[in-house]
């Protein structure tokens, strides 16, 4: 049986049992694993093959995955009254060329731990005596396929490697760091770029102090503006909460700040056609020079807030329930300006390169502070390193604070891919207090 | 039993052909889990998931080949990709039952949503409380070239009750009206201290609940002595002998004494689990290891091998912490003049391997003075360093409790972990918002 004939045929099945309203799900993936620590060497390989199904009517409804083969007599739970189901109905899907490298075979084990160990070496270059103390490479591929009841069908495929290295530098006690960052293609990984970005990270790690309190103009790296919007995700996703934080004429944001969601950015490690339903993905612009356009809003989300809504439902695996999310989601960059212009018209403030730690977000109280370490800059240039600080401040005050955007948009792992370039803003302060 | 007609023997013969040398690791790891949630209002969400992980281990390298059904074709694939033997050999396909999984249900997390509420109602308290309900289950067979034990299951629950001021979640052996009482303490104890301010900057003495006791040495004590961990700053073995905490302290990792249906005789790599004491009178005396890491010193004895899932290897991890009981009644725990902080409950916590710099979230705490509990402060953090916190424990509590049970997720293994707990009292702590 055609696995297209077995989702109509579980469909069938469902109805029979009078659940009238159903999704089937089904996902097949494989994956390498590599990781290195300084005595041990690990290479995994795995093939999942797994299913999902959510089924219900008026009265109540179930979601039920499992590994293997999805079969139409499988023992169904009874549904739990309470909550119905509610479906997206089939729409057209603009055309979309599935992207060359989903195709790439994955990384082979060889060639995976030698990326490993070239981090290593990379970074005894940039910092001598430092070492990385676990470094693991992930690279996995997966196809999958969807129906439901309404009539939708869809498939889609990712492609998608990841990598997490811990790292301590010289001296005693040691500083630590780590870096996360993930990729479509891990040959796209390049060693040299992170070692020193971990370098960097130890180097103001072991020398840096934290100002007392002090504010000024602030020269933020990709990684730490990423971590804010991470942060502030709940005022733009779902309907409602964005306007708290809007000033007069709905103004969320300095004139440079403009916000996109895409789940079909070409290049982005999620990229896809259709989200975790089947809905079309495409770009929607959620703060335009600083005016609140629209919060993401999925399928079942519309008329609720002002927008048009997108397939923004995602699927973190297949046990878990579709969820509407950021799939792509950045600061626009601007083309024209330079990290280096950025940095060369701080007058007297701070570059801060990372995020050392969990941030704090208080989206009522409108404040957030954000462990970070990087150097103090006078005239534009790096004049002491800076550690164990927290960033504060109202969440407001930042987007009404931007003054400049650079063009080096980089995304994060963090809640769906986050992207930034570097930003300079005002209206914050750097405290003492966080974690080194 | 879903593994009762696997043919051991035949995967053990297999699994033999791809140990080539004396101290290779080769075994086959079978699981099946399942997990039933139900969220208020109801939600169900259930997903069951078998496979198996052949793995070979040869001079501190490890390969793994893993895969989502438990059938005699992919296993052998996975043998052929775990084995280091070339040109690739082809492995014979050993019979591989195993007994279909039947209908889920869980009638138990039901009716444990209203029980909750009628507790939190008890304490004279009303307020929304979002409800989640989960029952883990847990079947393993671990399969060596020369040895078969016995296979293991784990049953147990968690829950998560959400209000507007807080999140509060626990791993319970069994869903009853306890588990229900316990539950609705600690969501009205938070209820209650909503409005509390967090405390100014605090320098004195504190005593731990046994929730937050099994926190702290769960980060403190276990963590620190896994064997992974204390080889980032060296050799592991090295640790045996050091006076690490107050003479008073003895911790042990037993997972044969854990909770009913948590309760283990083989770890996740199939040795036998041990009564290990981590510190005895505060002098680390056997450190967590796992096979592979027993084989780098007589030292280190395995039995603490835990897997969070069969795509990843082993590493050391404790099960259950047990903390002896010591002297102290209540209110030589609470005794003295100096203003002091008790801590009912930590969120969670934190330790830097290197550097020994440990972390430990406070929702709330309340003061105490002169043997009496007084008023209550907000969010706050306990932080110092391991081996200096440690030494100022003055007091140990004469009466312990099962306590602290929680997730662990070190280095991506999501664990569930428990706990046997006294109170304790420190001295000169730091306590900061």
């Amino acid at each position: 049986m055609s696995r297209t004939a077995l989702l109509d045929e579980v469909l069938r099945a469902l109805l029979r049992r009078h659940l009238t309203d159903a999704e089937v799900y089904v996902k097949r993936g494989r994956s390498r694993r590599l990781e290195r620590t300084p005595v041990t060497e690990t290479a995994s390989i795995s093939q999942e093959r797994a299913w999902a199904v959510r089924a219900g009517n008026r009265r109540g409804s179930f979601f039920a995955a499992a590994t293997g083969d999805l079969t139409p007599g499988e023992p169904w739970p009874e549904p739990i009254a309470g909550q119905s189901l509610e479906l997206p109905e089939p729409a057209e899907v603009p055309a979309w060329t599935v992207p060359s490298d989903f195709d790439t075979p994955l990384i082979g084990e060889r060639e995976g731990l030698r990326l490993l160990e070239s981090l290593g070496r990379e970074l005894e270059n940039e910092l001598p005596g430092a070492r990385t103390l676990r470094a693991a490479l992930e690279d996995g591929s997966s196809e999958a396929e969807l129906a439901n009841s309404r009539g939708l069908r869809a498939s889609t495929r990712h492609r998608i490697a990841t990598l997490y290295i811990e790292a301590a530098g010289p001296g005693s006690p040691a500083p630590t760091a780590s870096l996360y960052v993930a990729t479509r293609e891990p040959r796209r990984f390049h060693p040299t770029a992170l070692a020193r970005r971990l370098a960097d990270r130890l180097a103001v790690s072991a020398s840096g102090a934290a100002p007392e309190r002090d504010s000024g103009e602030f020269l933020l790296a990709p990684i730490v503006v990423a971590h804010l919007l991470a942060g502030i995700l709940p005022l733009l996703v779902g309907p409602g909460p964005g306007a708290r934080l809007l000033g007069a004429r709905g103004r969320f944001g300095s004139d440079r700040v403009t916000l996109i969601d895409n789940g079909r950015l070409p290049g982005g490690a999620s990229e896809s056609p259709v989200d975790g339903e089947g809905v079309a993905t495409r770009e929607v612009v959620l703060v335009e020079d600083g005016i609140f356009r629209q919060p993401l809003l999925a399928w079942w989300q519309e008329g609720a807030a002002d927008g048009e809504p997108s397939g923004c439902t995602r699927r973190a695996g297949w046990r878990d329930l579709p969820l509407p999310g950021p799939t792509h989601l950045y600061l626009k960059p601007e083309l024209r300006t330079s990290v280096a212009s950025l940095l060369g018209s701080v007058a007297q403030g701070y570059y801060l390169i990372d995020v050392t730690g969990p941030g704090r977000f208080d989206l009522a109280a409108d404040r957030f502070s954000l462990p970070v370490c990087g150097f103090a800059v006078q005239s534009g240039r790096a004049s002491a390193p800076v550690a164990g600080s927290l960033l504060s401040g109202a969440i407001g005050a930042f987007l009404k604070g931007v003054v400049g955007v650079g063009r080096d948009l980089t995304f994060h792992p963090l809640d769906g891919m986050i992207g930034s370039p570097t930003v300079l803003a005002i209206g914050l302060e750097l405290l003492g207090g966080g974690s080194a | 039993m879903p593994f009762s007609k696997l043919d051991t023997a035949a995967v053990a013969r297999t699994l033999s052909q791809i140990a080539e040398q004396p101290e290779d690791v080769v075994d086959a790891f079978f699981e099946r889990r399942e997990e039933v949630e139900l969220q208020e209002p109801g939600a169900l969400r259930v997903w069951r998931e078998e496979g198996f992980a052949v793995r070979l281990a040869r001079e501190g390298r490890t390969w793994l080949a893993t895969r989502d059904a438990v059938e005699p074709k992919p296993f052998a694939e996975a043998l052929r990709q775990a084995a280091r033997v070339l040109p690739s050999a082809t492995y014979p396909e050993p019979m591989l039952e195993v007994a279909p999984p039947g209908p889920i249900a869980a009638p138990e997390l039901l009716d444990f949503p209203g029980v909750l509420s009628r507790a939190v109602r008890a304490h004279h308290v009303g307020f929304p409380l979002r409800v989640a309900v989960r029952r883990h289950r847990r079947w393993v067979q671990v399969v060596g070239p020369r040895w078969v034990p016995a296979a293991e299951s784990e049953t147990f629950y968690s829950c998560s009750a959400e209000s507007s001021w807080g999140r509060y979640g626990a791993l319970l052996p069994r869903l009853d009206a306890a588990a229900a009482a316990d539950i609705a303490e600690a969501v009205v104890a938070l209820f209650r201290a909503r409005q509390a301010h967090p405390p100014a900057p605090f320098h004195g003495p504190a005593v731990l609940a046994p929730a937050a006791v099994a926190v702290l040495l769960h980060e403190a004590v276990a963590h620190a002595l896994e064997a992974d961990t204390l080889a980032q700053g060296g050799n592991p073995e090295a640790a045996v002998g050091v006076a690490m905490a107050a003479s008073c302290l003895d911790v042990l990792d037993d997972p044969a004494a854990a909770p009913e249906g948590v309760r283990r005789t083989t770890d996740d790599e199939g040795t036998p689990v041990v009564r290990r004491w981590l510190l005895r009178g505060g002098v680390v005396e056997q450190p967590l290891a796992d096979a592979l890491w027993a084989l780098t010193s007589p030292v280190l004895l395995p039995g603490a091998g835990r897997r969070g899932t069969r795509h990843l290897p082993p590493g050391p991890r404790s099960s259950h912490l047990e903390i002896l009981p010591g002297e102290a009644g209540e209110a030589d725990l609470f005794a003295g003049s100096d203003e002091g902080l008790f801590l009912p409950e930590a969120s969670r916590g934190a330790l830097d391997p290197l550097s020994g710099e440990f972390v430990l979230h406070l929702p709330m705490a309340r003061r105490f003075r002169r043997g009496a509990l007084a008023g209550t402060v907000g969010p706050c953090v306990l932080r110092g360093r391991v081996a200096d916190l440690l030494t100022r424990v003055v007091a140990v509590g004469n009466e312990v409790k099962p306590a602290g049970a929680g997730w662990c997720a070190k280095g991506g293994l999501k664990l569930p972990v428990w706990a046997t707990a006294p109170a304790l009292r420190l001295e000169g702590v730091e306590i900061a918002p």
